[in-house]
């Protein structure tokens, strides 16, 4: 039996007619670094807030290292939290902050400035001990609320949008930190955050949620690349959405033909497809090729029209028109270069083509 | 060109006169009555159209003390200013968290009318107190009369206090119990800290107005509870100005104090809330 650190079972947590959670279910491994991601209101926060005690679940139960916790208050679940706000004590020095745990679990003295001190040198702040968090930059708040957070070697650390008040450059090089600390550490995380840049990066495996449920968990390249939902194709990274009637399937083969806005389009074929059947097709904006339109046709080969053309630098992004007013994006890495109005060819590889039950 | 520029800084010149004569007129208007009742205090024989007093000395003082019996006076007035800040305290601490803390319909409704006692004018509403006072017989008793002057300290305290509590962070306190705190620790090393301040300057606003209230305590007072206010003012219509100034100088020594300690202990940036980066 796998080693769950921390186990959601069936948690359903109401705010009045409002369902939060409904009926959640996630098993997070020892020493993984779990990313809960979703559009704000989707539920992360609720559920975190179970596992930190800070909310108790209407139904379910809540697990932490093998211990039913459900009902267990906050301040004895030996936990660890960085706040998106930081959330330091304003009134004490950095070390103070710092030292808060320890003193809470009544260290002996010496012990205690040496494991503090221990910290401070960890994130690089051992010259600031006798700041006040208002005498430090966000970025440097931010890693002391870390330092406090790991400095009693919680069993488990949860992060709820820790970048989310930093500015962009800063969010990037301390998604890093975070990252390497975690790995020295050997702690299993929990981490919130509405960024999916910043949870492909950083996470072991992802929890999608959406209006209160798991849409899927999977490791950042699964999710990526084999969304099961068109929600989860939707939020993570850019989609073109076909839909689509399957008029052949090819069992030896594993491959299928759809039908959509007059085009036969090639698909890998899950084993459930059947002809006839409505699916939703989806393909990534830079999976798909734009050739010039004098070029030879082929499989997936589409002729189209250039649309709207916007230049982003290290990629153009154009709308095409195919078939009968199918209009895709395509991200192309911008050596190319095609103008609105001009006939094109669209080639979508029937390998990056993939199918979402409707 | 030489000339304009001439006229241009006779002008600039003449502005900077202007500006510090006013300057200068207007601290004269502020300062010169508080300087006439600090000649008047220690001058004997300063009479008529002398500058200043011939001699100095501090028989008013004395004066002051041992007939008016300003030492039981001053008694009076603290004990007063003391249960007032208790009472405005007590009112204001749960006062203050409910409206910084909770929501509640209509709030803005509610502190409205909490601030009404500040708004109407004193002594129309001590003429209702004086007669509510004079039928529970609490006129000439120090809890009267301080119970009067809640009704324009708790306004005071449950503006300030209501503000600190607003600015007290639920997420800090959420941080305080991940940290391993009960709620007690949390209380003592947490919260406590954090409020203090706000707690001291409400308790010091509602002792400097229990401490210079007229108004109220005129209505209310008796001979028991003559307090240093309505005491000066007695003095007065008794004609000694000598000992009126001096009793006026006494007064204003604890305001004096107070403020030192607002501007020494609360520091504004010990307050809570309003720190970089939140």
């Amino acid at each position: 039996m796998p080693d769950y650190m921390i186990e959601l079972r069936n948690v359903t947590k109401r705010y009045g007619d409002v369902i939060a959670n409904d009926n959640v279910t996630l098993k997070i491994l020892r020493g993984e670094l779990m990313t809960l991601l979703g559009p704000s209101g989707c539920g992360k926060t609720t559920a975190l807030r179970c596992i930190t005690g800070h909310n108790i679940p209407d139904e379910g139960e809540v697990w932490i290292d093998g211990r039913d916790v459900t009902n267990v208050p906050t301040h004895k679940r030996e936990l660890g939290m960085v706040f998106q706000n930081f959330a330091l004590f304003p009134h004490m020095t950095v070390f103070a902050n710092v030292e808060f745990p320890l003193m809470i679990r009544r260290m002996d003295k010496d012990e205690r400035r040496e494991r503090v001190m221990e910290a401070l040198r960890l994130i690089r702040m051992e010259k600031y001990e006798r700041h006040y968090p208002r005498q430090v930059s966000g970025g440097q708040q931010q890693r002391v609320g870390l330092a406090r957070a790991l400095v009693y070697r919680p069993k488990v650390l949860l992060l709820d949008e820790p970048l989310s008040n930093l500015d962009a450059k800063l969010r990037e090089e301390m998604r890093f930190e975070i990252r390497d600390l975690i790995d020295r550490l050997g702690i299993t995380a929990v981490y919130v955050t509405h960024d999916q840049a910043e949870a492909l990066a950083l996470s072991d495996r992802v929890a999608v949620m959406n209006t209160g449920h798991i849409e899927q968990v999977g490791t950042p390249s699964e999710i990526y690349d084999y969304p099961q939902s068109r929600f989860v194709a939707d939020f993570i990274g850019l989609s073109d959405f076909i839909e689509a009637t399957v008029s052949s399937v090819d069992r030896a083969a594993g491959m299928g033909v759809v039908r959509a806005n007059g085009l036969d389009i090639e698909i890998p074929a899950p084993p459930s497809l059947s002809t006839g059947e409505r699916v939703l097709v989806f393909v990534r904006p830079n999976d798909v090729d734009l050739l010039p339109g004098s070029s030879r046709g082929g499989t997936n080969v589409f002729p189209g029209e250039v649309g709207k053309v916007t230049y982003l630098g290290d990629r153009n992004d154009y709308r095409i028109v195919v078939g009968e007013g199918l209009e895709l994006r395509v991200q192309t890495d911008g050596k190319e270069r095609f103008h609105e109005g001009e006939p094109v060819k669209v080639r979508l590889p029937a390998t990056h083509c993939r199918v979402i039950p409707d | 060109m030489t000339l304009l520029r001439q006229y241009l800084r006779a002008l600039l010149n003449a502005r900077k006169l202007l500006i510090y004569t006013f300057l200068l007129s207007f601290g004269l208007m502020i300062y010169t009555p508080f300087l006439i009742i600090v000649f008047r205090s220690v001058g004997r024989g300063w009479f008529g159209r002398m500058w200043l007093p011939p001699e100095y000395t501090l028989d008013w003082y004395r004066w002051a003390i041992e007939v008016t019996d300003i030492p039981g006076i001053t008694v009076n007035t603290l004990i007063i200013a003391a249960l007032a800040v208790i009472m405005a305290t007590v009112i204001g601490i749960p006062t203050g968290w409910a409206f910084g803390r909770r929501r509640i319909p209509g709030k803005e409704l509610l502190m409205a009318m909490i601030l009404l006692p500040r708004m109407i004018p004193p002594i129309a509403f001590a003429l209702g107190v004086a007669q509510i006072f004079y039928r529970l017989q609490l006129i000439d008793t120090h809890f009267g009369v301080a119970l009067a002057h809640v009704a324009v300290c708790a306004p005071y305290a449950i503006l300030v206090l209501s503000a600190t509590f607003e600015g007290l962070d639920e997420r800090v306190l959420e941080a305080a119990a991940v940290c391993g705190a009960n709620t007690l620790r949390s209380f003592f090393h947490i919260v406590l800290p954090l409020i203090f301040p706000g707690i001291l300057s409400s308790m010091i606003f509602t002792f400097t107005t229990s401490y210079n209230e007229f108004t109220l305590t005129l209505m209310t007072y008796g001979k028991d509870t003559v307090t240093l206010p309505v005491r000066t003012y007695l003095a007065i219509g008794e004609g000694y100005w000598e000992v009126t100034s001096a009793m006026s100088i006494l007064l204003i020594i604890p305001s004096l104090v107070v403020l030192f300690m607002i501007q020494r202990q609360v520091a504004p940036e010990k307050l809570v809330g309003g720190f970089k980066g939140v």
